[in-house]
């Protein structure tokens, strides 16, 4: 994945993350930018997700009323597990990005919150509700999102569009000559 | 020649940049919280700035697409409401006569007894352009900031009640901590002040979230029930006295040793808010007692 589609897709995460709240506020509990993270660091490069995490985490403190680096770390750790895990786990099943999503929100939640409250910042929302909630979205939505992704930007699927135009091609290029 | 490193380079080379990522957050986060509450939050400013002219396009196209299809679904009810309107608005005019008598008689009263009207203090009118992107917290961004006068703490309010204070001050835009979060609070009393006795405190409670706050140190011997309105003393340094904070949702009473616990709800719609007023206010300094001799005498020592 090159960088501009990472700016990409990271830049319009970001950007949804930051309006949809307004829309309706329950959608505030998908949390876009962990999606493109947890993508990114299954594609085994450990430079990108760290970076990613990292960047993604500290704009998302710059706007919230919670501590600035908070969210940088926790997506950075969160990355690093997810990267880690997916260099000695076959993570490409589409089925096995479901838990993988869930763990994902799940270690980023507490991550978060626990900075907060050892640095006297209590969350202004009950931690586990709101962790639930945050868990089911993102892992819903994060699991159609993974899907997109892959259509559109992997360049593994965009190889395969590739080569099925190729086969075409060829078959086309080659009609002819079999029937002689 | 372009450098490629290989995936056994990058699997070792992994954990140092983990560490220094993580580092860095660290020490970013620690400088941060370093900075008390009632200072300006460097980082915050810094990131603010670069941010605000985003947070107010992205604030207005989000408004102008809402609005779009909010004028679509709206028209659908417009007869039935013109037909609404129209009864209330017979209606309201004779409220209104009343009205008007009753505010030129709270004219007279008021010029009576020399109050000092809360419209004294100076008000930035302001707009909400972002909410907090992450579900933990429940700050705003207003559109004004200290090029408009605004600095750190003072209160921020609607026509219904009090909002919260400002937290953050950038050049072009505030952050706004709402009365609903823990780290929020303010001196209240049931009732008028200076005719009640139920003072207390309110603060946010994260297991009410945003919809309620709790009103503490009401003393049990105090009379309060459901629906009574609370407002500000002036007591805490940063709400000026009087203003409407909410009223009473739920008490569970106190004896003549416990204290009231007592649940508020909110006066602002703090869940939709849009516009809002910043209060140019600053708490009269605080009296300092004068020294007693004895006390004169070791200081001087």
């Amino acid at each position: 994945m090159s960088h501009i589609k990472i700016a990409v897709v990271l830049s319009v995460a970001i950007v949804l993350q930051l309006l949809l709240r307004e829309v309706w506020r329950p959608l505030a509990y998908i949390d876009f930018p962990l999606v493109v993270v947890v993508y990114i660091a299954l594609q085994r490069d450990a430079w990108k997700a760290l970076v990613v995490g990292t960047l993604a985490g500290l704009i998302i403190d710059a706007g919230s009323g919670g501590l600035v680096g908070a969210g940088g770390f926790s997506k950075t750790l969160t990355a690093y597990v997810i990267y880690f895990a997916a260099t000695r786990v076959n993570l490409e099943n589409p089925l096995l990005r479901i838990p993988v999503l869930a763990a994902a929100s799940l270690l980023d939640s507490a991550i978060y919150v626990f900075w907060h409250r050892v640095l006297g910042y209590p969350p202004a929302v009950p931690f586990v509700q709101t962790m639930s909630y945050k868990l089911i979205a993102t892992t819903v939505v994060g699991t159609l999102a993974l899907y997109l992704l892959d259509a559109i930007v992997a360049e593994r699927s965009a190889q395969r569009r590739q080569f099925a135009n190729r086969r075409r091609v060829a078959r086309r290029a080659t009609g002819p000559l079999r029937r002689r | 020649m372009a450098f490629v490193r290989t995936q056994k380079e990058i699997r070792q080379r992994a954990p140092i940049w983990l560490v220094t990522l993580l580092v860095a957050n660290l020490i970013i986060m620690a400088v941060d919280a370093r900075d008390a509450d009632g200072r300006q939050k460097i980082l915050r400013v810094w990131t603010q700035t670069f941010a605000s002219p985003i947070q107010n396009a992205s604030s207005k196209a989000t408004g102008a697409t809402s609005g779009f299809f909010q004028q679509i679904w709206n028209f659908r009810s417009t007869a039935r409401e013109n037909e609404q309107l129209r009864e209330r608005l017979t209606q309201v005019e004779t409220e209104l006569h009343t009205a008007q008598q009753a505010a030129a008689e709270n004219e007279r009263l008021k010029s009576l007894l020399s109050l000092n009207e809360q419209s004294d203090i100076k008000k930035v009118p302001a707009r909400v352009i972002a909410r907090d992107p992450s579900v933990w917290f429940n700050t705003i961004t207003i559109n004004r900031g200290s090029s408009s006068g605004i600095a750190v703490n003072m209160p921020v309010v609607t026509a219904s009640g009090i909002v919260g204070r400002i937290i953050t001050v950038s050049p072009w835009a505030s952050q706004v901590m709402l009365i609903t979060d823990e780290k929020a609070g303010a001196g209240a009393v049931v009732g008028q002040l200076g005719q009640s006795g139920a003072l207390g405190s309110i603060r946010g409670r994260a297991d009410l979230g945003a919809a309620l706050i709790e009103m503490r140190y009401v003393s049990g011997l105090e009379k309060v029930e459901n629906g009574d309105y609370v407002m500000t003393t002036g007591q805490d340094g940063i709400y000026p006295p009087g203003l409407n904070i909410g009223r009473v949702v739920d008490v569970k009473s106190g004896t003549a040793t416990s204290a009231h616990q007592i649940l508020i709800q909110p006066g602002a719609q703090l869940d939709h808010l849009e516009e809002v007023a910043v209060l140019l206010y600053r708490p009269p300094p605080k009296a300092v007692p004068e020294q007693s001799p004895q006390s004169a005498e070791r200081t001087r020592r």
